[in-house]
């Protein structure tokens, strides 16, 4: 089996004034294509730098790292993966078809193509009637949409997202959470998505990993087996609710002992 | 059109309050009443002109048989203006390309930023007499003079709002780019320099006025008959005799700075939509 992120011993240890932090310690995960896995844990547990080393913007302190079967840093100038972070940190000054384009711009994709791309993109977003506004004339769950297209442009193998939902309202962030279910079923594309909410993360993965802080560790690997496709009646299943307790309980297990 | 008529009534309003302190002047005799101090300034005509002489000393003929002064002013505020705007461009891209360099490398801000800031504790007074004698052994025209004089005041506020708006992007946009394997040029291009423009354009606000002075003081000693600095010098000289003539010419290098600002203003208007205008720095 070919693994889209494959780490094995993974560590980071970040050096500044106050001393030497160890973010992440002896960090095994495995991710095979077409999974959908959060990372959860508390505030300092690491799942963010976790992320980030697999997208190549922090380089681990020691262990061993692939992501699409190549080293990061290969990866990451091949385009291989699409980001999003809890910001949609859109361009100000781009129209949303244009902030789309970016990453399409910057790989040198001619403007015709980049701009059907662009357009499509927005239509699987549902925001194509907002293709020549500014970024500040959408609502805050509206730019995330558009952060997660402009993240699918160059149809990445791999989706990397940090908390994508965590500054929209549950309403919002529900329906965006469907939302996203859909375009992974759609795109078949693998995403890790870091989140600190249970509920998200049990009803948008297929595996949950848990961390736990000082140094960040996976404590536990729990597997989602709702079925799919998911939708508003699988949040009110009883097995839903034993999954949420099940990772809530690996969270706390670990609160006790540290 | 709105901006036009506050400006219009705020005008209004100083003359009116210019007029009454002097009518106040002539009715007090010149002493404060209950305090029995003399009122100061002045309010005599010696010293505080009419409002209606400082417009017909605009009107008459500065000599006799010559053109009306505000020909002759209007021309020298154009001639000034010429050599601000030549300063103030080349100012703001010297101000530009030091930004540029010092967020590409730190060790070049380390070693630069403290001459950049010593360059502006040094009195232009003191600087303009040395850029016209260097000028003049370089054989330089004079008027290039005037503008590298204009120029030395325009380019600091430019470097530092350019420093200070290529690092303003946040520190998840920064991490995209490198999400992207975005080129350093991509990096600046398409992100720094867009990122920075509203800081820019309120530095170039601050250069324009800073320029119209630098203008107007460089001529001072570069001795030249043309410009608004030789009007003023010369009015200075004869206020006590005809006060009204200096305030005419005040009043049209203000003017000058207004349409200078105004311009860089609507190039803003222009260049940047509303949500990102005016950042205060």
């Amino acid at each position: 089996m070919d693994y889209i992120v494959d780490a094995q011993k993974l560590s980071k240890t970040f050096t500044g004034s106050s001393g030497t932090v160890h973010a992440l310690a002896d960090i095994d995960l495995q991710i095979e294509p077409g999974e959908f896995v959060s990372l959860i844990g508390p505030s300092g547990c690491g799942k963010s730098t976790l992320l980030r080393l697999i997208g190549d913007l922090l380089a681990p302190s020691s262990g061993t790292l692939s992501v699409n079967g190549k080293d990061p840093h290969r990866a990451r100038v091949d385009g291989d993966y699409g980001i999003a972070f809890q910001k949609a940190t859109l361009l100000d000054w781009r129209t949303v078809r244009r902030n789309v384009e970016l990453p399409l711009e910057l790989a040198g994709v001619p403007a015709e193509e980049r701009r059907s791309r662009a357009d499509e993109l927005l239509q699987m977003v549902n925001l194509a009637e907002f293709a020549d506004h500014y970024p500040w004339q959408l609502s805050g769950g509206m730019q995330q949409r558009v952060a997660i297209a402009r993240a699918l442009g160059q149809r990445p193998p791999l989706l990397l997202m940090d908390e994508p939902f965590g500054a929209l309202d549950e309403m919002t962030r529900e329906s965006m959470q469907q939302e996203l279910m859909r375009i992974w079923r759609d795109t078949g594309t693998t995403v890790v998505f870091v989140t600190h909410s249970i509920p998200e993360a049990v009803f948008l993965s297929t595996r949950v990993v848990v961390m736990s802080a000082r140094p960040g560790r996976i404590t536990h690997r729990i597997t989602v087996d709702l079925p799919q496709p998911r939708d508003f009646e699988v949040r009110e299943s009883p097995r839903f609710f034993e999954l949420i307790t099940e990772v809530r309980e690996a969270l706390r297990q670990r609160e006790v002992t540290v | 059109m709105r901006r036009v008529f506050a400006f219009l009534v705020v005008l209004a309003l100083l003359a009116i309050l210019w007029e009454g302190y002097k009518l106040l002047g002539a009715l007090w005799g010149g002493t404060w009443p209950i305090l029995g101090t003399e009122m100061r300034p002045r309010p005599g005509d010696s010293s505080m002109p009419h409002v209606w002489d400082v417009i017909a000393a605009l009107f008459a003929p500065a000599r006799r048989n010559a053109e009306p002064l505000i020909l002759t002013l209007f021309v020298a505020t154009l001639y000034t203006l010429r050599e601000a705007l030549v300063g103030f461009l080349v100012g703001a891209l010297v101000g530009f390309s030091i930004g540029v360099v010092f967020v590409r490398s730190l060790s070049a801000e380390r070693a630069f930023m403290p001459y950049v800031v010593a360059s502006q504790t040094i009195p232009i007074i003191a600087v303009a007499p040395m850029v016209v004698v260097w000028g003049r052994q370089l054989e330089l025209p004079g008027w290039t003079m005037v503008s590298i004089i204009a120029a030395y005041l325009t380019f600091f506020p430019v470097a530092i709002n350019t420093v200070r708006g290529l690092r303003s992007p946040e520190a998840t946009a920064t991490e995209l780019f490198d999400s992207y394997a975005a080129t350093p040029w991509q990096r600046l291009t398409k992100l720094q320099i867009p990122s920075a423009l509203p800081y820019i354009f309120t530095a170039l606000r601050v250069s324009a006025a800073a320029s119209v002075v630098g203008a107007i003081v460089g001529e001072l000693p570069a001795g030249f008959a043309d410009g608004l600095g030789r009007a003023l010098l010369q009015f200075n000289q004869t206020f006590a005799a005809d006060p009204a003539k200096l305030y005419a010419a005040v009043l049209m290098s203000a003017l000058g700075g207004i349409v200078f600002v105004g311009a860089v203003a609507l190039a803003e208007r222009l260049t940047l939509p509303s949500a990102r205008r005016e950042v205060t720095t």
